[in-house]
């Protein structure tokens, strides 16, 4: 029986930034925005949605008067990125044979 | 990047194009790593050079050690707000080094300390330490000292530095942790200004080599 692909995941922006999150202990936007070529707008409503999943944590500061929002996997963003990639094998697995 | 609907095979490139880009993103600047592989390297080849070739620079050359917490203190700052990742492993590394800066200053303490307080307790009980020279048979009093100091000093450098080398899976660094455990293991059976040379090659093995390596690599990453 084959899990169904996590839909909140399974999208190419989300999942890149995702993928970025998994990596490290947090990024600021702008790195994100960086890393994955999309526009702020783009990636603001993804960020938003990953945020309403409860899949990464957002934090809004100011930095030298400037501000600044850096984002965090958090361990539900985890626990689901883990369940997504092994979905993935499951179906690349059955591919191959 | 658009918004679209991906195969497995693009999920799982995606995946992992996105984790190399995140790794690849780390470039530590080098500059704390160049500054007290500097400053400990001056402090230790200047005392080493003024007890081998008798001659004084006129103050305690260690207190470099203390002037360099003012450029580190702007370095932190300048990176933090430089800083726009940070990774996974940077709060154990950070613990790692402000527990060797705790013990680096407890350990100057003891050095410091306990001679005194040695000399102080054997007085109290009506004693002093007495050298004879055998072949003069003379007698003389010898200050207190705690022997081979600068080898404690050498066993500590090694640790924040094999930490850091394998936390960071950065192999100067874990090799320069390795080189200075056999730095004081040599210095074990040296004189105190043997000791002195291979605190100053510690500096620059376990520091000022890592992190004009780490400069290198930044500068190139900045460029690109």
């Amino acid at each position: 029986m084959f899990k169904e692909l996590d839909p909140i995941l399974h999208s190419q922006l989300r999942l890149a930034v995702m993928s970025l999150l998994i990596s490290v202990k947090e990024a600021e936007f702008t790195f994100i925005r960086e890393q994955t070529n999309a526009t702020a707008g783009n990636l603001s409503v993804q960020v938003q949605k990953l945020k309403d999943a409860g899949y990464i944590d957002v934090a809004k500061q100011f930095k030298d008067n400037y501000p600044q929002t850096t984002c965090k996997i958090t361990p539900k963003g985890i626990e689901a990125f883990e369940a997504y990639v092994k979905a993935l094998q499951q179906y690349l697995q059955v591919g191959k044979g | 990047m658009e918004e679209k609907q991906l195969t497995e095979q693009e999920s799982l490139r995606l995946i992992t194009d996105m984790i190399n880009k995140a790794r690849s993103s780390f470039h530590e600047s080098g500059a704390s790593a160049i500054l007290w592989g500097s400053v400990v390297a001056i402090a230790g080849l200047t005392d080493f050079a003024q007890r081998f070739w008798n001659f004084r620079v006129g103050f305690d050359i260690w207190l470099v050690v203390l002037a360099a917490f003012i450029p580190q203190i702007i370095i932190s700052i300048r990176e933090s707000r430089r800083r726009k990742v940070v990774a996974l492993e940077e709060n154990a590394v950070d613990a790692i080094w402000m527990v060797y800066g705790i013990s680096i200053f407890m350990l100057t303490f003891y050095l410091n300390v306990v001679p005194g307080v040695s000399e102080r307790m054997l007085s109290d009980q009506g004693q002093e330490l007495m050298v004879k020279n055998l072949s003069t048979g003379e007698v003389m009093h010898q200050p207190s000292f705690v022997i081979s100091g600068y080898s404690l000093l050498l066993l500590l450098y090694a640790m924040p530095t094999l930490a850091t080398g394998i936390a960071r899976k950065f192999r100067p660094m874990l090799v320069a942790g390795i080189l200075c455990y056999i730095y004081f293991l040599i210095s074990c059976f040296t004189t105190t200004v043997y000791d002195l040379l291979l605190n100053g090659l510690a500096g620059i093995t376990c520091w000022l080599i890592p992190g004009l390596i780490l400069r290198n690599r930044y500068l190139k990453a900045k460029s690109v």
